[in-house]
């Protein structure tokens, strides 16, 4: 079916009204001064970014990549055997694992970390690390499983018989051929395990009230002080940027 | 012979139970135990007695049913704007570049706080699209019908959904459509009968998804909803930011409820998708 070039500036202008709004994010953290009704700043500068990293937005940030990275793993491993078996279709009636993977991704974010936190409060967990990271794996594990499971399939268990056919020990098996095969989706699974983590905001603010995650830093900002705000979105930004260039670079597999 | 295969049945049962044991006992463990929870504080207040106080605190609470109300209505905007905007994107760009799918995909990794923040800088008062062109039509941040939370889930979800339907428009749908242009389909019977049944599944599923999310996240209309009527989510907060002790109870009780909306719309969802199939 041949394109006309109507079309063809059609889907740049779509693909350009989704883009180009993004970059008043990086214009308003580098103003530090943008009075009405310019439509360029007047003076450039780095006001943003050096309040974005004097007050508490430094610990919170460390305190978002700890919480993410960590939970990611966790949820990788736990998941993986999961994803295999339902990826695999072992499962004669698999409605049930899959209602209880559903389930998480219904239920507000917020209301699983409120409720956590009537036993968190007993057990010490609140405003912890581990209190934060196991209110995250409500919500991670569900989409790594969800994502690693569509890894798992014929293909590989017949690439895994010939490996074991060939003598190869059960580490190596899983270290040069199912780890190889698996790789794009596995990947991707930790993206979004990251990503979901990375940008959760109700679970945090429920369990972790002292202590300082990204995105609930800088929820005040946009309305006191938006230059601050932009230069916080932009610090939220970059491993979000970073994980998908990683995710990119992995999933090239040899397969 | 026989016994021999049935113990290799059992073990590859008992295997199979062993592989699915972690992620679905944590699971079981940690979501289980914040619904009790949550039950719990709804029920129970801190040192007290079994109680329906703060249920009925929050039946009577007169903002309760506006925020009702306005959630719906943001949630059913946004979720059925979306996909009807993924869907005419997604036909529009299927034979386009990666170039061009690669940039509409852009806000999908990008937090919804994010995207709330830039639509202030672009709609509020005084921001850019106020700028260049001197002067506004509607008022699209913190105004009273949500019409900025709409329009920031649209901007953030539409390529989500579109991601969604463009990995259920492949080479086989393709190749499907030629067949059915070649026995006299026109483009509008196409469209019915092979389009839509490939990505009806596909978009019901991002559907619930976005619905679900729109129902319980507060964090964009914090940043570009109304200050009243407040959504259900943001009324649960504003409870536990009143009194501290009642207040728990109170937002646990709506937590539980928007809970049960959600999972509620979710099966609605799936009805009718399996309705409206046409065969």
């Amino acid at each position: 079916m041949a394109e006309s070039r109507l079309q063809r500036a059609l889907g740049a202008l779509l693909a350009a009204a989704f883009a180009l709004p993004l970059v008043v994010l990086v214009v308003r953290a580098f103003a530090d001064q943008w009075r009405a009704p310019a439509l360029l700043p007047q003076v450039w500068g780095l006001r943003g970014v050096e309040l974005a990293f004097s007050g508490e937005a430094a610990a919170a940030f460390g305190t978002s990549m700890l919480v993410a990275v960590v939970t990611t793993a966790l949820a990788l491993v736990l998941g993986w055997p999961a994803a295999r078996v339902l990826g695999e279709r072992r499962l004669r009636r698999p409605a049930f694992a899959f209602l209880l993977l559903a389930m998480p991704l219904l239920v507000p974010p917020y209301a699983t970390g409120a409720g956590l936190t009537e036993w968190f409060l007993r057990l010490d967990l609140t405003d912890t690390i581990a209190g934060l990271v196991l209110a995250h794996l409500v919500a991670v594990l569900p989409y790594v499983v969800v994502v690693l499971l569509s890894a798992f399939g014929p293909q590989v268990t017949a690439l895994e018989e010939m490996a074991r056919a060939n003598g190869l020990a059960p580490l190596q098996r899983w270290r040069w051929v199912t780890l190889p095969a698996v790789r794009p989706t596995l990947a991707a699974a930790a993206f979004l395990g990251f990503l979901v983590s990375w940008s959760q905001y109700g679970s945090s603010l429920a369990v972790g009230g002292g202590r300082p995650m990204l995105p609930v830093v800088m929820l005040p900002f946009v309305r006191s002080d938006p230059q601050v705000a932009a230069s916080l979105a932009l610090l939220f930004l970059v491993p979000a940027v970073a994980a998908l260039a990683l995710t990119a670079r992995a999933a090239r597999s040899p397969l | 012979m026989e016994a021999r295969g049935a113990a290799r049945l059992r073990a590859e049962r008992r295997r199979t139970r062993l592989a699915l044991a972690p992620a679905l006992g944590v699971l079981t463990l940690l979501f289980g135990g914040a619904l009790a929870g949550a039950a719990r504080t709804s029920f129970v207040p801190l040192g007290g007695h079994a109680t329906l106080d703060a249920w009925r605190a929050m039946f009577d609470d007169p903002a309760f049913g506006d925020s009702v109300r306005f959630t719906l209505q943001v949630t059913v905007l946004s979720t059925l704007s979306s996909c009807a905007l993924a869907l005419v994107v997604a036909l529009a760009v299927r034979r386009r570049s990666l170039a061009v799918r690669a940039f509409l995909s852009l806000p999908v990794p990008v937090p919804h706080l994010l995207v709330a923040l830039t639509a202030v800088l672009w709609l509020a008062p005084g921001g850019l699209a106020d700028r260049a062109l001197g002067g506004l039509p509607l008022t699209l941040v913190r105004d009273d019908l949500g019409l900025g939370v709409v329009l920031v889930y649209v901007y953030k979800e539409t390529p989500f959904l579109v991601l969604l339907l463009l990995a259920a428009m492949g080479e086989a749908l393709a190749t499907r459509e030629e067949a059915a242009a070649v026995l006299g389909a026109g483009p509008a019977q196409r469209l019915r009968w092979v389009v839509w049944p490939a990505v009806r599944t596909p978009l019901v599923v991002g559907a619930i998804v976005v619905a679900a999310f729109v129902l319980g996240a507060f964090e964009v209309p914090l940043t570009v909803g109304p200050s009243y009527p407040p959504t259900l989510a943001e009324f649960a907060l504003q409870a536990t930011q009143g009194d501290l002790l009642a207040g728990e109870g109170v937002a646990a009780a709506t937590l539980l409820l928007t809970a049960a909306a959600s999972t509620a719309l979710a099966v609605l969802a799936v009805r009718l998708a399996k309705d409206v199939s046409g065969g």
